[in-house]
Parts: C-alpha cells; structure tokens; sequence
C-alpha cells in the first residue's frame, strides 16, 4: 500500500482521463428504422486526473455531465472515446476487451458508491447477502472469514453488527448509504467514486456521512472522485475541484484559491448562488441569466457565452482552451475575471 | 378519555418488547404474512389444499373404482345419490362421487404441467427479451404476439384430432394418456406468451435499476444479475401469473374435454360433462357435480393469485 500522497504533483496520478467523451445518438423513428439525427454531447474532452490520498470534487449544476464521467470510469456507460487510465493500466480497453481476471482486478482498485441508497440495494437481500457478493465475486479470503469481514465492514461504516440480519427497507437513508460505502469497500478500494452520496440524504445526516468519508480517508488513504452539486460539502472534503458546464471543464484548481477568488464567470455565479445562513443578510446572489441551453443545442464557442456576464466576440465562435493560469490552476475562458 | 390514555401507557412497554425481539423480515416473509392475513387468499389458498387432498388420497376416498360399471345391474344407470352411490350414477353407470375424485389429479397435472411448459418458456423468452432489447426484443416480442392472437382451441383441437388419427397401428399407439400429453403440451405452448410478456417488463423494469448496476460495478457476471438479481425480484408477479394460469390451463382442458376431444383412457371433469350432459335433466347430479369440481378448484386458484398479487405488490392499489 502506498501512503496516502498530499502532494500531488510529486507523484504520478492513480487515475488519469484524457479527451474523455460520451456523445448519446438522438434517434427519430422513421418508416422501417431509427434515424440519428444528431447526437447528444453528455461529455466533452475532459480531462483530469486523481492522486492516491487526495480528493477531486467535480460540481456543476443538474445535467452538466458529471455523473456520466463518473459512470464512464467504471464502465457503467461506455464511453466514446478518450482514455482512462489506471496507474498506466487501460481502463477502457479492459472493461471493453480484457479478460475478467483483469476487470475484476481493476475493480479492486476503484469502486463506486451510488447516489440513492434507496435505489441502490437490492430490496430482497439481506444485508449479509449484500455484503457477501463482493467477497464471494473477488474470492476475498475463505467463506468461513465472510461474516468476521462483514461484521468488520459494518463496524467500519458504524453500523452494529447485529444489522447483518436485516433487509434494507429497514433502514433509514444515512444507514442505507452506509451500507452502500460498506458495500464498495469490501473488496478493499484505492479509489472511491462517490456520485452525490449525500445529495438524497435528509441535511441532519448529510454531515455524518461526509465525516465517515473522511475518516475513512485518513484511515485507508483512500482517494475519491467525488461528485457533487452541493459547494459546501466540496469544500469540506476535497483539495481540488473541477467545475463542469455542459460537459466540459471550465474550470479547475485547488478547492480553496478557486472558492476565494473564482475566474470563471460560471465558477463565481455558482459560488454566489450558495445560500448563507443568515437570516439578517439580504440575498445578494446574483446568480446567472436564463437557463443552461439543452445539449442538443449545445452553442457554437464558449458553452457558457450565452449567460456569460463579460462575454466577447470570440466567446461565440471559438471554445476556449483549457489552459494553465496559475500552477495547479487551469481555466477555459477567453476573458477570466 | 382516560381510559384510553391508560391504555396507551399499558401499551407502550409492549411495544418496547415487540420492537426488541424484532425478527429480521425479508420482503419474502412479509409478502407471506400479508398473504396470510388476506381473506381471499386463504380462502383460495383451502380450495386449492382440498383439490390437492383430494388428488393425493383419492384411490383411498373413493368408493369405486373409476372404471367400475356394475352398478349398472343394481340401481342402474342414472341412478339418484343413495348410501353406496353419494353423488348417484351416470349415463353409463358408472359412480359420479368416484369419477369426480379421480378427475382431480388429471385436472392438477393438466394445470402444473401446462403451467411449467408455459412458465419456462415464458419467462426464458421474455428475460431474453427485456434484458437483451434492441432489435431481439423487437423480434421476440413480434412473435410472442403472433402467439397471442392465434385461436388456441381451434389449433389444439386440430392437432388433437390429426395426432389421434395418425398415431393409429404405430409404436406411438402405446404411450399411455398420449391425448392428454398433447392437450398438456399443447396448452403449455400456447400460454407462455402473456408470461413473457410480463417477464419482459419486470426485466426492463429491474435491469436499468441502481441496485443492478451496482451489481455490475463489483463485478458480478451476467449469470449472477440475471439469476441472483433480477429473476428473484420479478418472482412475485410471476407466481400470480401462473397461480392464475394453472387456473386457466384446467378450465382450458375441461372445454377440451367437453367438445369431446379429451383423453378417452383419462378421466377428466371435462369429459364427465361430454358424456352427460345430454341426461342433464334425467340425471342432473351427473353433470353438477363435475362441473362444481371444476368450478370450486378454478376459483380456488383464481383467489390464490389475487391473493398473492395482494400479498406481493401491496402497492398495486385497491
């Protein structure tokens, strides 16, 4: 096991994506057959990459594509094209044509936990059950250790072991997410992909999901992929974040310089759109003009040029690059604040 | 008003003791509670258990041998129920009371059998469909339609008749209840489809679900989410459908039965109509009490599945 790396431009990164895209075929049906009569861009050349122990936050607003590239990590749609890697290993040439041994071995390494735990666990199983299929798929030690191992991971996520027995309609959302970490830790992660774990979770036990986040973090150096549409739990668990809009990366850096001082005009509108809680304090969000354009429209430039406050020319006919402003620091737009 | 608040303090520790000894439920074992307490369910639940007693313990209720025609020297045939004859005799004296009991295991294994054959098929073809989609559902799912709106009985009857005729001065001659194995097969053949049709939503319905793809995320196989995932969560509407079904598989044989194209060596409820119905004002109890028999264990099916619909999908309204 590595130690858990803070410093993340000292070594080289455990999950890379480069050019990442997922475009969906808009389909009419015609007389005999479906007819594409365009395509859907879900994800647009992204890139990133994740260090052992750190945390990369991906945030932007509903439909923005994060999901997607989350889901595209671990197969789960396939993406179009761009490359995956895993500590040099072809992420998407594995799933796609590798042998099992492989894929099971990559799944080793990176797990998913899913956004609804209501949704998430099948309703007929135990939790037991729901435990075990992991070990039994990844052969994790003899079928006599399983329970010692489950009641493990359930002490783990702090759950007491005598919940091994019950199904999950018994629990309650935060206890269901706990189980669904539990679930992905079984078959002992580097890489955590968290798909607004908290996002479906009542705000009282939002917070005690994200400490068990990172707890287990300290714990196992654990990183993750933490996806997000809530700023301030980004805040609290992440290093780096990277702002997404209509399936591209506008902006990404460390968490604490992007949030003091913003440069894209989409980071600051989402920033200020953040409610304070304070009640004497007259809302001051100014937020952004109009709504996100559909993705089947996706505009010509810059995605965000037609809500952009401080829009150019150029802004409309060419996409700006993704391009280092500061160190650690890099930004797509033509006329940063 | 105090009484009840002293009821309610008197309550409380009780419910402090329940919520302790709290067993673990799964949906199964729920299902199977809510089924238990559902009245129509039981009520089918006992017609079913009595039409099944009666097929196991038959040979050792019934007072004559289904194939015994002596009374027709005694009290002849047609003859009212008396002491030695509960349920009379019919047109051709045999006793109506002992050919009843025997038509039970024909009438159960018509049921189950047909009702496998079609389960299997069914649910096999319609996982396929729902789970792979695209342009296999498209197919199979065209010809699970073509199977839907084909007039059964009159195929059934067809085939019956041409296989009845040609099976004549061949090796085939000698299986014994060939008739019935056809109707049997026959049936099964023609009732898989609106069982597929349910397996294809339920596999639609469950295949997209997270809790799938989470399966998919540790790694399990194919095998493992079609088998240990989806088919136990599309279970229970299954089981109503073929609850429902057997039901209508021995209806089905009955009418066969009845137009006289049945199992001449089977004794058959259907059959016990064809042969008497024509004395039906001489000897009516020849008649009523086959067709009771037929009634009492469709129905009893009929409310097992509405129960089990009750018991399974709580959510599915009334």
């Amino acid at each position: 096991m590595l130690e858990p790396v803070r410093s993340a431009a000292a070594s080289d990164p455990l999950l890379t994506v480069r050019n990442l895209s997922k475009s969906y075929p808009v389909t009419r049906s015609g007389l005999l057959r479906k007819k594409i009569v365009g395509t859907i861009d879900a994800v647009k050349e992204v890139s990133f990459s994740v260090h052992a122990g750190e945390t990369l936050s991906i945030v932007g607003e509903s439909g923005c594509g994060k999901t997607t590239t989350a889901r595209s990590i671990l197969n789960l749609v396939a993406p179009t094209s761009g490359e995956i890697q895993y500590q040099g290993r072809d992420v998407v040439k594995t799933f796609a044509t590798g042998g099992r041994e492989d894929a099971l071995a990559l799944r080793r390494q990176m797990q998913y936990v899913f956004q609804d735990p209501y949704l998430s666990l099948n309703p007929r199983w135990s939790v037991r059950q729901i435990l075990r299929e992991p070990l039994r798929i990844h052969r994790r030690g003899e079928p006599a250790t399983w329970d010692d191992q489950i009641e493990h991971l359930l002490a783990r996520v702090g759950l007491p072991a005598s919940y091994a027995d019950r199904y999950p309609h018994e629990f309650s959302g935060g206890q269901r997410q706990r189980i669904g970490i539990a679930r992905a830790l079984a078959v002992e992660p580097r890489l955590l992909i968290c798909d607004e774990p908290v996002s479906s979770l009542d705000v009282s036990v939002r917070a005690q999901i994200l400490n068990l986040l990172a707890d287990l973090q300290d714990d196992l150096g654990l990183s993750y992929l933490y996806i997000s549409h809530d700023l301030g739990s980004v805040r609290f668990l992440s290093r780096r974040v990277a702002v997404m809009y209509l399936g591209t990366i506008v902006e990404i850096g460390d968490v604490d310089a992007i949030f003091d001082r913003p440069r894209h005009h989409y980071t600051a509108a989402l920033l200020s759109a953040i409610p304070v809680p304070d009640p004497t304090r007259v809302a001051t969000a100014k937020g952004v003009r109009g709504e996100a354009p559909s993705v089947t429209e996706r505009p010509r430039g810059c995605p965000f040029h037609t809500r952009c406050p401080a829009a150019l020319p150029v802004c409309r006919d060419e996409m700006p690059a993704l391009v280092p402003s500061d160190p650690d620091h890099k930004l797509a737009c033509h006329n940063p604040r | 008003m105090s009484d009840s608040s002293s009821l309610n303090a008197s309550v409380l520790p009780d419910d402090a003791a329940v919520l302790a000894r709290h067993k673990p439920k799964g949906i199964w074992r729920q299902g199977c509670e809510r089924f238990l307490h559902s009245r129509t369910g039981m009520l089918g639940l006992v017609l079913v258990a009595l039409v099944v007693a009666v097929a196991v313990f038959g040979p050792f209720l019934a007072p004559f041998d289904p194939h015994d025609q002596s009374a027709m020297l005694d009290p002849g045939a047609k003859a009212p129920p008396s002491w030695v004859h509960p349920l009379g005799t019919d047109r051709m004296a045999y006793d109506v009371a002992s050919r009843v009991i025997y038509g039970a295991p024909t009438a159960l294994i018509v049921g189950l059998g047909a009702m496998s054959i079609a389960a299997f098929v069914g649910v096999v073809v319609g996982g396929i469909a729902g789970y792979r989609g695209g342009l296999t559902d498209e197919i199979i799912m065209r010809a699970t339609d073509f199977f839907l709106v084909i007039p059964v009985f009159v195929v059934i009857l067809a085939v019956v008749r041409l296989l009845s005729s040609m099976v004549v001065n061949t090796p085939l001659e000698s299986i014994p209840y060939l008739n019935l194995g056809t109707i049997i097969v026959l049936i099964g053949i023609f009732g898989w489809a609106p069982i597929a049709r349910m397996t294809r939503a339920e596999f639609l319905r469950l295949k997209n679900q997270e809790f799938i793809e989470a399966a998919r995320c540790i790694g399990a196989t194919t095998g493992d989410i079609l088998f240990r995932h989806i088919l136990p969560n599309a279970l229970p509407s299954l089981i109503v459908m073929v609850a429902l079904g057997i039901g209508g598989a021995i209806l089905s044989e009955a009418m066969i039965g009845f137009l006289g194209f049945g199992d001449p060596k089977a004794v058959s409820w259907g059959q016990l109509l064809f042969f008497n119905y024509e004395s039906l004002k001489v000897a009516p109890w020849a008649s009523l009490a086959p067709g009771a028999a037929i009634f009492v264990t469709v129905l009893g099916f009929n409310l097992l599945a509405d129960g089990l619909s009750d018991a399974f999908n709580p959510r599915s309204g009334r």
